[in-house]
């Protein structure tokens, strides 16, 4: 039976935020129209994909994922319609000009993705829905960002509206971090206006993924992010289930994602990311389309997410496509499609090009700078995380010296993950600040010198192999500090480091069970 | 001879994390793999650690482990599952290095696992510098003249027989830092010196240098009974100096005369044959000396690489599926060219058309990083493109890369001659835009060859569309000729930069222009029919066809 074509749209060249995450969901849209009965036709110019094979679809159309070239296909082939929310940003782009030409854009329609990306109308949908977000403003001039900063309160983050995946977005702690960022980084004026919002320090990060079909919507999974806020959520690692969220908290996130959905008429994929502090959960950023962790989350929970959103897509419901799902009694509160007694955890790890980039600081912020992940899958999360960590590149050390120096901020939470590591047989070298904190709190440490004091100082500790993991939170501005040469150094000489202090206490679980259970192995196909 | 019976498990190695020199490519070549063993009937089993890539999907092996891609874990996957050979050519070096590891601890022989695609004498033969260097004296092929030194001394006893200038780089520094050139003897003295204290074992390594000369890539399959088959030649743009994957690259090659394609041929089969990779694909890699013709080889890649994907996707012959069916033992004339059905694999893709690859970077998320590009890739991803002309397909790559650049135009007349000058001797992401604004200033083919050292005729074909840019920009939508659109949409001109030239607007352009026509990616240059429905866009001039009363009825020739 003949259906029509359907034109889906690629990724484009990778670049950082936007790899191969996309090209997987492409490629999966193009399998699930092919089984719809669907003529699928690809339209993709990088030459590094899976998608761009010509046995993936029934046509390939190996051109510029630009107007004029989908235009020139689309009249050539006359196709039903076309797909724009699985390659990213790439094709996103290109809904509306495609729609004033009379193209049919299938799924969700560029109106939501429209009212999820423009600040205004996402604020009043929020508001409808009597959801929370961080307050936040828009400054069209130096001065009314100074006055908006003191309203929201700091830390802000703050970035320039025209630039898009978190460029130039900095957290920024007082008026005069501020002023430096209007006066120094970014143009502020009336059309290019500066985007603050308030930064909710210490907060737990997480995404969702969720498919909805218009009346349907299920969550694929809540995911915890391992480092806080402020850390891009495409460098975080991330674990599903989340690992230290309550029950509650978790139905509630669950609740809120299905109501945005219904908002927004979804039809397809949308990702959510939240905040939580205090058991109070902030909404951050909506997009109704396949994220980047759609991979990952498919293949922690076994369900195609991509594939059953294009099924969407071509008009079929959710209850036909998953009816399994909903017969689902008891449900995990992290996801719709586990059940309540699923037991394991995956955990994704990002790798960095630090080691390509030999001048720059390897420190994670809001602006993302990894290029590819790994997953790591056991039943015992410090298995999963210390998988992950190896993935990455990371060999976590058994025994030997620790470092560790961090914040003020950070330092009463030291203390725990400390001890753990001396019960784990490290020793722990410290320099004068944490050393003494540490001692003040019973934790007995070998004092360090800094990169001033006296040689050998810390750097060339690490040089010489005498150090065999860090922990090293920065103190807030950065600034080429020790804690840059030190982070180089563990960069160079490839040992494992953490910057967070959620980082860090993952990092003690993973090495402690290592020790006690060892690593196994288990294919998808057995589990 | 038909596939083996003694093996039935196979073990097939990914390459992990998407890094800067190793993307989505060994996706493509893994999934493909994966794919042809099990429709040989093999069972597959897969690990990879990166969950993003389409291979590790649970319906591609028959068994998928997404776990860390580290020798212990291996060793436990092949404990449990036993299987009867290992394929790790198609995982890039990650995979390699892998094999190469559970090989030198025994873990492959204690568990009775053979290595096929490639053993481990020919992967060590390939990969370990100095036995390269004599496999190839024996087969009587160049290389560049270098030398392992420890000390000052050491250096000043070799620099005699190297010759100035000389690339000197130190051993095992992260990612090649500290490498430099040296050009005289006080220069040498300073730079070697800075050399050994950068590198953690003392050790740097002096090379004749080789930097401006042309560079070559010739993607070679051979069988277990010794046929080999080229399947694609790549030209880079960009001369030496510039790692691969960052140079824009072309396919086939543009500028080698027969005899010197048929030279290359000759060396590349002799290469894969001296290093003894039995069946499978490699990429050897060429620079041929602009002065007086010579080439030296640089490397091969006993494995499918980046260059592999690329070769794949510009002549539809897919690399990786035949290096799989080879490695179980099928040759070449066995197996049959999915795209033509009639063509067997033995039978060299053969193209009509023009590919370009152009590198996509990231420096904005790195603003502290030195953006020179050099011999360590820092690319984060590529795009090709496919064109009837060479002008047609750079152009149709600028438009692809996503920068908001339609053309070789990007508002470089606000910089003086030394910026401009000097963008095009540094190598640079923007060379490219810089050359095209030389030229718009009037400068030489012969003068911007001096500075960048690329091929006159690249330079040449560069010079001749900004020529017509410059043409278009005297005209406006209502002046210009239908003849002259439609040779500027020949040349590769997009909609929006007409629109910039001719003063309108890109759906003005749309209305007025003629339509595209679609080729199709067929591997024979239309030879036979082709079954595979893969095609790219161009503005083919009209074609004629008599009819029966004698008049020519003019079609635009489409294949979709």
């Amino acid at each position: 039976m003949e259906k029509g074509k359907v034109i889906i749209l690629g990724s484009g060249p990778n670049r950082i935020g936007q790899g191969i995450e996309f090209d997987y969901a492409c490629v999966h849209c193009v399998w699930a129209l092919r089984e719809e009965g669907y003529k699928a036709i690809m339209v993709n110019c990088n030459p590094e994909t899976v998608s761009t094979d010509y046995d993936t679809s029934d046509k390939l159309f190996f051109e510029p994922i630009v107007l004029e070239h989908v235009l020139n296909i689309i009249e050539a082939e006359e196709p039903i319609g076309v797909v724009v929310q699985f390659g990213g940003q790439t094709p996103l782009k290109l809904a509306v000009p495609l729609q004033n030409y009379g193209v049919n854009i299938l799924g969700t329609s560029p109106e939501s993705i429209d009212i999820a990306e423009d600040r205004e109308r996402f604020r009043e949908l929020v508001i409808k829905l009597r959801l929370k977000q961080p307050e936040s403003g828009i400054a069209r001039s130096k001065e009314e960002a100074v006055i908006i900063a003191e309203r929201i309160g700091y830390p802000i983050l703050v970035r320039p509206s025209y630039v898009l995946g978190g460029r130039a977005m900095r957290l920024v702690h007082d008026t005069g971090e501020l002023l430096e960022y209007v006066e120094e980084a970014v143009y502020v004026s009336e059309d290019k206006p500066l985007l603050i919002d308030r930064f909710i320090e210490d907060a737990i990060e997480l995404d969702v993924d969720a498919v909805a079909d218009g009346e349907d919507v299920l969550v694929g999974a809540i995911m915890e992010h391992i480092e806080e806020v402020g850390v891009h959520s495409g460098d975080s690692a991330t674990c599903i289930p989340p690992y230290t969220l309550k029950d509650e908290i978790m139905e509630n996130i669950k609740e809120q994602t299905r109501k945005l959905a219904i908002a927004l008429g979804v039809k397809g994929l949308m990702n959510v990311q939240f905040a939580v502090k205090n058991d109070e959960i902030y909404i951050i950023e909506v997009n109704p389309r396949a994220s980047r962790t759609v991979p990952f989350v498919s293949k922690s929970i076994g369900y195609p997410l991509a594939k059953i959103a294009s099924k969407i897509i071509v008009g079929r419901k959710l209850k036909e496509i998953v009816p399994k799902i909903f017969e689902l009694k008891e449900k995990h509160p992290s996801s719709d499609f586990l059940p309540k007694d699923f037991n394991r955890f995956s955990i994704k790890e990002v790798v960095f090009p630090w080691n390509r980039f030999p001048e720059v600081d390897p420190l994670l912020g809001p602006e993302m700078k990894s290029t590819g992940e790994v997953m790591g899958v056991d039943e015992d999360f410090g298995l999963a995380f210390w998988k992950a960590q190896a993935g990455a590149g990371s060999i976590l050390p058994e025994s030997g010296n620790i470092f560790i120096s961090v914040a003020d901020k950070d330092k009463p939470f030291i203390v725990e993950p400390a001890k753990n590591l001396q019960k784990l047989g490290f020793k722990i070298y410290a320099t004068k600040g944490t050393y003494k904190f540490l001692k003040e709190h019973g934790i007995q440490a070998e004092l360090v010198s800094k990169l001033s004091e006296e040689r050998p100082n810390i750097v060339d500790r690490i040089r010489n192999g005498e150090i065999h993991i860090i922990i090293n939170t920065p103190s807030g501005r950065r600034e080429r500090s020790d804690a840059y040469f030190i982070r180089r150094a563990a960069v160079e000489h490839k040992i494992p480091y953490f910057t967070t202090i959620r980082g860090a206490k993952a990092a003690v679980e993973a090495i402690k069970s290592f020790k006690e259970k060892g690593i196994s192995v288990k294919a998808l196909q057995d589990s | 001879m038909p596939k083996r019976t003694d093996i039935q498990r196979i073990l097939l190695i990914g390459s992990g994390p998407i890094v800067i020199g190793q993307a989505a490519e060994f996706d493509y070549s893994g999934t493909q793999g994966a794919k042809a063993l099990k429709e040989e009937g093999y069972e597959v089993v897969l690990v990879n650690s990166n969950p993003a890539t389409i291979m590790t999907d649970p319906e591609i092996a028959d068994k998928t482990y997404i776990e860390p891609l580290i020798t212990p874990v291996i060793e436990k996957i092949i404990e449990k599952e036993r299987p009867d050979a290992l394929l790790p050519t198609l995982g890039g070096q990650t995979a390699l290095n892998l094999a190469v590891d559970l090989y030198e601890k025994g873990i492959l022989d204690k568990y009775n696992v053979k290595m096929i695609g490639a053993s481990y004498e020919a992967i060590k033969k390939a990969e370990d510098r100095e036995l390269f260097k004599e496999a190839m004296e024996r087969i009587g092929l160049l290389m560049p003249k270098s030398a392992v030194v420890r000390s000052m001394a050491e250096a000043f006893e070799v620099i005699d027989w190297i010759g100035f200038p000389v690339i000197i780089r130190p051993s095992f520094t992260l990612g090649g830092t500290g490498g430099s050139i040296a050009y005289n003897q006080d220069e040498f003295h300073t730079k070697v010196k800075a050399g050994l204290e950068a590198s953690p074992i003392h050790e740097v390594l002096l090379e004749e240098s080789v930097i401006g000369w042309k560079e070559f890539e010739m993607e070679v399959m051979r069988d277990k009974n010794d046929n080999c088959v080229i399947v694609c030649s790549i030209e880079n743009l960009d001369p030496m100096g510039i790692h691969t994957g960052d140079s824009i690259t072309v396919a086939p090659a543009m500028t080698l005369t027969d005899r010197e394609y048929q030279i290359l041929r000759n060396y590349s089969i002799a290469v894969l044959r001296e290093i003894g990779i039995e069946t499978g694909g490699s990429n050897v890699q060429f620079a041929q000396n602009p002065e007086d013709g010579t080439f030296y080889v640089i490397e091969m890649n006993p494995r499918v690489s980046r260059s592999s994907a690329l070769a794949s996707k510009a002549t539809g012959f897919p690399i990786a599926k035949i290096a799989a069916k080879l490695a179980v033992g099928y040759t070449l004339d066995e197996l049959s060219n999915d795209i033509t059905k009639e063509t067997p694999a033995s039978f060299e893709p053969t193209i009509d058309y023009i590919v370009t690859k152009i590198p996509r970077f990231d420096f904005a998320k790195f603003p502290e990083t030195d953006s020179t590009l050099t011999t360590m890739m820092k690319s984060v991803g590529e795009v090709m493109a496919i064109g009837r002309t060479f002008k047609e397909s750079i152009q149709k790559a600028v438009r692809s890369l996503e920068l908001g650049r339609y053309g070789l135009y990007i508002g470089l007349e606000k910089y003086d001659e030394e910026t401009i000058r000097e963008k095009i001797i540094k190598p640079n992401a923007d060379r490219l835009w810089y050359i095209a604004e030389g030229f718009r200033r009037g400068w030489s083919v012969d003068e911007i060859h001096s500075l960048s050292h690329i091929d006159r005729w690249f330079l040449n074909e560069i010079k001749e569309i900004v020529d017509f840019e410059q043409k278009l920009s005297d005209k406006t939508l209502g002046t210009i000729s239908d003849e002259e659109l439609e040779i500027a949409k020949q040349m590769g001109f997009s909609d929006k930069e007409l629109a910039r030239l001719l003063k309108t607007t890109e759906d003005k352009i749309r209305e007025r222009r003629i339509k595209s026509s679609f080729k199709v990616v067929d591997t024979c240059a239309a030879e036979f029919e082709a079954y595979t429905p893969y095609y790219y866009s161009s503005y083919e001039s009209l074609s004629g066809r008599l009819s029966e009363d004698g008049s020519i009825t003019y079609f635009r020739d489409s294949e979709n």
